[in-house]
């Protein structure tokens, strides 16, 4: 009886050991993005196909529509196709003048001054606490760690890790995620964090004594901290929340991404 | 033969939770909460498998996941392995006849798998800690998990029986006395 429990023990104790030594030494950089790799070519494909299935069953009525009327929008679409080719012709050389013109007056569009890699989300964390999403573009298409990503409407998150053909974002809405911000009419400097509670909303803290909120004032990057550039929009100040002690105030931040609808990212080239 | 039979079936099983959960329970939540069909699965194994059985799925497991969504390898691995040496304990003590059981323990594991891996998350993560909405969250996901069993436990329950008897064979009743 004795004998057994000691064994019970023992192996407890040898299995603890075994965890400590996985855990140190596949964190080692090189180790977990060779076993990443592995993992990914396993299951990727397959998540891929049901991403893509999923994709086409919510969004698109045409994919379960007969061959014939298939057919019939074939042949108008060609017709509309060439059309469209002449237009575009005429719109190109509209464009040439346009960005002529747009030099001349000195404006850039929003985020013209970056390099991005378009890719789309394959897979979110099946995790209630953690907001990470799997994006399709890693290594091969130029992806590296800490490179910022972003939608039309703004921030989404940083890049946290990268395989061959897959990267990890981690959301700004994530809970570890914080963002040092500045709020555009006054330029007060907030820091802003992801919460347990919404997907859409964050949480400014550290707010200066003086520093006058808002409501619906817009919430842009400093481009303090090393990963984020600056002047990237991430929301809308929401509702403020005083507090007795006025340096525990906070406010909400509604972002301007939804995330629950995000589906294609711009990842920002480091140079 | 059996014993390969058992364990295809068992990776099987891993491979439709892991894309039931990133597929289908993404938009199957209940006030945008998820259940963590893995946390059950490495329960059942702990209760109807052996301990190395429990043991070395648990880690796969929690390599895969934290391989495909952590920065770093630890907290789903660590997390499981101890689901693991729990569910053993508890096959040891008491009965999986009970469904009322059964329910208590995805409760147990449930709780203590979550306040570990949150509390892992803070270490390596340094995650925003608010303890009310991590209370609400736990709360719905123990009783979504709760439910789940309920449906499901009595159609594993055989194939766990099966699984006990090709592994523990003459051991069952021995314990009890």
């Amino acid at each position: 009886m004795y004998r057994k429990k000691k064994g019970e023990l023992l192996g407890i104790i040898i299995t603890i050991i075994i965890l400590i030594l996985i855990v140190v030494f596949s964190n080692m950089e090189s180790n977990t993005s060779f076993f990443e790799n592995i993992v990914n070519k396993l299951v990727m494909p397959i998540q891929n196909s049901l991403t893509y299935l999923k994709n086409r069953i919510s969004g698109n009525s045409t994919f379960f529509t007969d061959i014939n009327n298939l057919k019939t929008e074939n042949q108008m679409l060609q017709d509309k196709n060439s059309k469209l080719e002449q237009s575009l012709r005429e719109l190109e050389n509209i464009k040439t003048e346009n960005e002529t013109l747009k030099e001349y007056l000195g404006l850039t569009e929003k985020y013209g001054d970056y390099k991005t890699i378009p890719g789309y989300i394959i897979n979110k964390d099946i995790s209630n606490y953690s907001k990470v999403i799997v994006i399709n573009i890693g290594k091969n298409d130029g992806v590296e760690k800490n490179m910022t990503v972003i939608a039309d409407e703004g921030l989404v998150g940083h890049v946290i890790s990268v395989t061959d053909t897959t990267a990890k974002v981690r959301t700004i809405i994530d809970t570890s995620s914080s963002i040092s911000c500045l709020m555009s009419t006054n330029k007060d400097s907030i820091v802003c964090k992801g919460t347990l509670n919404s997907n859409s909303e964050l949480k400014a803290m550290y707010i200066a004594t003086d520093a006058n909120l808002i409501q619906g004032d817009s919430v842009d990057t400093s481009g303090l901290g090393g990963i984020y550039p600056k002047g990237i929009h991430v929301g809308t100040i929401k509702t403020i929340v005083a507090t007795k002690n006025i340096t525990d105030r906070y406010a909400i931040i509604e972002t301007a991404v939804d995330f629950n609808k995000l589906n294609t990212v711009l990842v920002i080239k480091n140079n | 033969m059996k014993k390969i039979l058992i364990n295809f079936v068992l990776i099987l099983f891993a491979f439709i939770i892991y894309f039931l959960q990133s597929n289908f329970f993404n938009w199957f939540t209940i006030a945008g909460v998820m259940p963590n069909l893995f946390i059950i699965y490495i329960l059942f194994i702990g209760l109807f498998g052996s301990r190395t059985m429990a043991l070395v799925y648990s880690s796969v497991c929690g390599i895969i996941l934290d391989l495909l969504f952590k920065e770093r390898i630890g907290v789903n691995l660590i997390g499981f392995v101890l689901v693991a040496i729990i569910a053993t304990l508890f096959d040891k003590n008491f009965s999986k006849d009970s469904r009322i059981t059964i329910m208590f323990m995805v409760m147990g594991v449930t709780i203590f798998f979550e306040i570990i891996t949150f509390f892992m998350n803070y270490i390596l993560y340094s995650m925003y800690v608010e303890i009310w909405s991590f209370i609400k969250i736990l709360i719905i996901e123990v009783i979504y998990n709760i439910i789940f069993t309920i449906i499901i436990y009595p159609l594993i329950q055989k194939f766990g029986y099966y699984i006990e008897n090709e592994y523990k064979g003459n051991k069952i009743l021995t314990k009890y006395f």
